[in-house]
């Protein structure tokens, strides 16, 4: 009598268990939730607020022999300064999100040059350093759950981000950690769209934020990979506007 | 004779200094002058040279820069040290010296020419038990080259599709703007067009790769290259 009662309980949680999964799969969370979740494993929305001004240094890779230094600030409401060391030679990029403008001695004349829209709309992109999932309704984007996928094993919830430009990225939060562990979108390169992906780790806190350290690039369909290692990150640094604005010596409009 | 722009020299005895040039609106260049006169300044930059226009300069100091710590770390180094070689590499290359990085990872193959790392840093890829460079990897797993960029069949197909119809719409602008031109304005147009369709091929068989910086980085389109007389790049 006992092994039979034992046998129905043990039946019962077998069944239990097998409906446990696909109740869970029935009833994915919102995208709120997975939202809510992902900017609590940042540090929380009154750190990330907190966050006036950030500077990133670190090494670029972007095949052999093709590496190079990088820094990056970003300042509110959306500067953003863009510096890439190699062989010696700097060169720098800088936006207001609106326009923007380079010196890039690579190119042979070291005078400033206005940057093309697709680079501004690019740099404005990173000029908000909280990311579109960060109050996204009031920056009027649009999220949408597009499923889970497994990312090297681990599954992660898809994000359809439709922005308020009109653009659409999908974001990848990993479901363990809820970190955002990859982006795809699609750019204008040499006049055709091109998917890229970029991929984050490695993360690590600064001043209680969660920053990845690694990020890897790759384009659709292509070998190659540009990889970055983040070595420093400093929150609210002394970031004067003068790194951003105009130079003095360049207002005059260009020829 | 020409003349010479005033340069701040700070002289430290038994150190070689190179020089860092800083640019007028923005940038700089690390390395050592090696020509400078009222229009020009020219940079060895270790590796290659580049020149700037003297009135973009807004002035040159004296200082102990990477490069120098690179030639003095690599005058200790024997010609048979191959961990101190690959160690130089590795610390160049941090540095985003790939020159430097490229010169000690030789050395180091010199001495043992099947060191992996130093394989791997050049751009080797074992295949079938063979090194063989990174394109001829590429093209063994099936990429194609198109526009300066190895890619998939399928994404080359994509592009190419991509570029005809561009052709194609900017032809059909050429052929409605024809129509309302002489015969002889229309002949010096397609010897126009045809003249920068095959400058534009010749362009994008030297393109190099474009860099795709995906949320982390901007600006800089493609991966700048060292001439003989310095950098280029597509702008």
């Amino acid at each position: 009598m006992i092994k039979v009662a034992s046998a129905v309980v043990l039946c019962a949680f077998v069944s239990a268990s097998l409906a446990a999964p696909s109740a869970l799969a029935a009833s994915p969370p919102t995208v709120d939730k997975i939202v809510a979740k992902y900017v609590a494993a940042r540090g929380g929305l009154t750190k990330i607020r907190s966050v006036q001004s950030l500077r990133q240094k670190g090494h670029v890779t972007a095949g052999p022999n093709q590496e190079g230094v990088v820094m990056r600030e970003l300042k509110r409401p959306a500067h953003t300064r863009f510096e890439l060391k190699v062989q010696g030679v700097t060169a720098v990029f800088v936006s207001d999100g609106k326009q923007g403008w380079r010196v890039n001695p690579f190119d042979g004349d070291a005078e400033r040059k206005p940057l093309s829209d697709e680079v501004v709309a690019e740099a404005a992109e990173q000029g908000d350093f909280e990311g579109p999932l960060v109050d996204w309704k009031a920056k009027g984007h649009k999220v949408e759950l597009a499923g889970q996928e497994d990312l090297a094993g681990r599954p992660a919830y898809k994000l359809k981000v439709t922005l308020a430009s009109g653009g659409v990225r999908y974001d990848y939060i990993d479901v363990k950690s809820m970190n955002l562990v990859r982006t795809e979108t699609t750019r204008q390169v040499r006049g055709r769209p091109v998917q890229i992906q970029a991929t984050f780790g490695d993360f690590k806190k600064t001043d209680g934020l969660l920053f990845p350290h690694f990020v890897e690039v790759a384009a659709a369909g292509r070998p190659n990979t540009l990889r970055i290692d983040v070595e420093s990150v400093e929150v609210n640094p002394e970031l004067s506007d003068a790194r951003f604005a105009m130079p003095a010596s360049a207002q005059k409009p260009l020829p | 004779m020409k003349k010479l722009f005033p340069i701040l020299v700070l002289f430290v005895p038994g150190v070689l200094f190179a020089d860092e040039v800083y640019l007028k609106d923005a940038g700089s260049i690390s390395g050592r002058v090696v020509e400078q006169d009222e229009t020009t300044v020219k940079v060895d930059i270790g590796g290659g040279f580049i020149s700037v226009p003297a009135a973009r300069v807004e002035r040159i100091e004296k200082g102990r820069t990477a490069l120098d710590e690179y030639e003095e770390r690599a005058a200790k180094l024997g010609p048979k040290d191959v961990e101190g070689w690959k160690t130089l590499a590795r610390w160049a290359s941090k540095q985003g010296y790939s020159a430097q990085a490229r010169e000690a990872c030789q050395k180091v193959l010199a001495i043992a020419p099947d060191d992996a790392d130093a394989r791997k840093a050049l751009g080797f890829v074992s295949l079938d038990g063979k090194w063989v460079t990174l394109e001829e990897s590429y093209r063994a797993k099936g990429y194609v080259k198109y526009d300066g960029e190895w890619m998939t069949p399928a994404e080359a197909q994509a592009a190419q599709a991509a570029d005809a119809s561009d052709r194609a719409k900017r032809n059909a602008e050429y052929r409605a703007n024809a129509e309302q031109n002489a015969a002889v304005q229309e002949q010096a147009r397609a010897e126009k067009r045809a003249e920068q369709e095959q400058y534009e091929k010749e362009k994008a068989e030297q393109l190099n790769p474009p860099v795709y910086w995906g949320g982390w980085g901007y600006g800089a389109s493609s991966w700048p290259t060292m001439g003989t007389d310095g950098f280029w790049s597509d702008k």
